[in-house]
């Protein structure tokens, strides 16, 4: 999976160790991102925000001129971009502040450089997705933006449910999403007892979308556990 | 409160059984006091012997048997015999006091029926025609003159002296209560502080009245109490942060480990045995981190610094994401997970905190891959019963002896043992586990895999929902 256009986001990263910042730079680099800018201090940070406009940013909480939560809050005055937080603070209340404030993940140090950047990826992908509404499966090719399925060179629309369905399967693409989480995405919280109506949707989507609909290479079932959405690799 | 009620229902029997008791001791010294006098009703009876005894006629004289002298003699009295129509005086016995008349008018006559002639106390009884009259010493009776009683007052008597009884015993209840429920005030805020202390609230109660020595002494192992608990509090407290400072300071060093390993790994240029080494730190500071985390949750859930936040959830779906997890991270498919719960399940609600039973489910997850280097496979399934939900995890890996069994079992962590630390211990993980399950008052239970591993069973309570 190769999403060019999202490694060309500038990306800003806060934290108040330079070594840490020069570590979660080379991790960010080693995946392909080029537009990455570092800060050391909230000061610097709101500058930076100001003046570059940056497309993400990764924050520590704990920083020498004030804390990560109220420098999102200064960051929100002025840009709504998505927001990692990357901390040593790892307090289920430290997590439900930051979520609460409105960031979009929260990581705890110490961290696999392979978890950043999968969630980096994966929050990238689902904020500018406008950007991408086109995915390429094998036999088929999903345009989110219209809802519309083209298939042998035949359009075939999506229903709400099927696309949100379709939405979160292929926000985790490659990883196995639960039943819970698919039926949440469709039909909303706490959600249980829809797993017959689940079975049904991904019947009639795998009849939109994959060759065979009874050998599917696409929308991959696991057993008792979820479904997988298999993309094509862009050429 | 209840044991004042107690105190209360214990004094009233205790009263009821003394008056009760009473009654009955005052009617057996009454019949013990009074059964002598009872033959002293004899006096109209005597008068009836008397005139038996006396035989013979007014023409042939009269005589007196000797029974009926010793009558008289035993009771000091005198007899006379009056005559029918005339009034006369026809026998008398030999002591006849002076005083006394010999001739009766039909006016007389009324004296010795109320009962004197001469201030001496009289009975009469009939002999034929004629009256014999029998005449006491004057200190015998006490002097009756009226001696007729109201028909219905002596009819109402049983009624009166009911309401008498019942009156004095309300009387008598009335007073001992107003005298005990003074005590009983007295007593109900020391029972009351006393019940309080063992629930760990701070007791103070009024230190006046008979009881304030009680009382004083009371609030003292109150304030005693609540000051070893702030301390108790306080170096537990102290405990905590300091394993929380430690494990946050330890974080940011890790993750550079981490990463770098993690990027060195990775990194093409460097020869298979250098990134082999890099694998080796990496993996190793994963170790280091999921302690850390594991050390912290610990003690922070021993010495409930922990906040638990309880709400109602699917169990499976929990679960489910959890394995699902570790499937998505296990890129090298060294442990696959196969989920055996049955399809019919699909909701499994229980009230706890989510995010600490996924944290339990995943350590035995990782628990497995830990002591299976070489991979194995893993086995998570669901199942419910009336009231309750269970969780089993089972592997196919190494296993353990029924020693370390017994061991995992049975021994304190060394986290909570206050002997050495140099004896065996276990991991942190498991304790983490049972830990989380004694949160939500579950059972667990570790045994011998199926297949050869390990195998934890943890059994929650379903809630009602």
């Amino acid at each position: 999976m190769d999403y060019d256009y999202l490694k060309n986001k500038k990306i800003l990263l806060v934290d108040d160790e330079a070594e840490l910042l020069l570590m979660v730079r080379s991790i960010l680099e080693q995946d392909g991102y080029r537009n990455i800018r570092t800060a050391l201090s909230v000061a610097e940070a709101l500058a930076a925000g100001k003046e570059w406009k940056p497309d993400f940013a990764i924050l520590d909480v704990m920083l020498p001129d004030s804390d990560g939560f109220g420098l999102l809050a200064k960051l929100r005055e002025f840009t709504d971009i998505p927001v990692l937080f990357l901390t040593a603070r790892g307090e289920e209340e430290d997590k439900f502040q930051g979520l609460g404030m409105g960031a979009d993940d929260y990581m705890v140090k110490p961290f696999l450089p392979r978890e950043l950047t999968l969630r980096l990826g994966a929050i990238l992908r689902r904020c500018y997705k406008n950007e991408n509404p086109v995915v390429q499966l094998s036999a088929s090719r999903i345009d989110f933006a219209r809802a519309q399925v083209t298939k042998n060179g035949e359009e075939i629309s999506l229903t709400a449910k099927e696309h949100d369905i379709l939405m979160a399967l292929y926000r985790n693409a490659g990883r196995i999403v639960t039943i819970d989480q698919l039926c949440e995405a469709a039909w909303g919280d706490n959600p249980y007892g829809y797993e017959n109506s689940l079975m049904a949707h991904i019947r009639r989507i795998r009849e939109k979308i994959e060759a065979n609909p009874s050998k599917p290479e696409s929308l991959l079932t696991v057993k008792g556990l979820g479904y997988k959405l298999v993309l094509e690799e862009r050429v | 409160m209840k044991s004042t009620f107690k105190l209360i229902r214990r004094f009233i029997l205790i009263l009821m059984l003394s008056l009760i008791g009473l009654v009955v001791i005052n009617i057996v010294l009454l019949v013990g006091l009074t059964y002598r006098d009872k033959s002293n009703a004899g006096g109209w009876k005597a008068a009836g012997e008397v005139a038996e005894q006396l035989t013979g006629s007014e023409a042939d004289g009269f005589s007196l048997t000797d029974e009926g002298r010793s009558i008289l003699k035993e009771r000091q009295a005198w007899a006379i015999l009056i005559e029918d129509g005339t009034g006369n005086v026809i026998w008398n016995s030999d002591d006849l006091p002076k005083e006394v008349p010999l001739h009766y008018s039909a006016a007389e006559i009324s004296w010795y029926t109320r009962g004197y002639i001469a201030d001496y106390p009289t009975t009469t009884a009939a002999r034929g025609e004629d009256l014999l009259v029998l005449g006491y010493p004057k200190d015998r009776y006490w002097k009756l003159m009226y001696p007729t009683w109201d028909y219905h007052g002596i009819v109402n008597t049983p009624k009166k002296v009911l309401v008498f009884l019942v009156v004095n015993l309300l009387c008598i209840i009335s007073i001992y209560l107003i005298a005990t429920s003074g005590v009983l005030r007295q007593v109900k805020p020391i029972v009351g502080g006393i019940e309080a202390l063992p629930e760990g609230e701070a007791v103070y109660i009024r230190e006046k009245g008979l009881l304030s020595d009680l009382a004083t002494a009371i609030n003292r192992v109150s304030e005693r109490l609540r000051i070893q608990e702030r301390e108790l509090q306080k170096k537990e407290m102290a405990r905590t942060n300091w394993i929380a400072g430690v494990s946050h300071d330890i974080r940011t060093p890790l993750s550079m480990v981490m990463g770098y390993a993690g990027q060195l790994e990775e990194d093409l240029s460097l020869s298979e045995e250098n990134r082999r080494k890099a694998g080796v730190i990496r993996q190793q500071s994963i170790r280091m981190k999921n302690l850390v985390n594991d050390l912290n949750l610990a003690s922070k859930l021993e010495y409930h610094m922990q906040s638990i936040r309880r709400e109602m959830f699917n169990l499976v779906a929990v679960v489910r994401r959890v394995v699902v997890d570790f499937i998505n991270a296990d890129l090298e498919g060294k442990y696959p997970i196969e989920w055996n719960t049955s399809k019919d399940l699909e909701a499994c609600m229980i009230e706890g905190d989510k995010e600490l039973i996924r944290r339990a489910v995943n350590n035995l997850i990782l628990n497995a891959r830990i002591h299976n280097p070489k991979g194995c496979r893993i086995f998570v399934e669901l199942k419910e019963d009336e009231q309750k939900a269970h969780i089993y995890i089972e592997d196919d890996g190494v296993g353990v002896t029924e020693e370390k069994l017994e061991e995992i079992q049975n021994k304190p962590h060394y986290l909570m043992n206050q002997g050495s630390m140099n004896k065996q211990r276990h991991g942190l993980g498991l304790l983490i586990v049972k830990q989380i399950v004694e949160v939500h008052r579950g059972s667990v239970c570790f045994g011998q895999g199926r297949e050869g591993g390990f195998r934890v069973q943890i059994s929650l309570e379903k809630g009602r929902g």
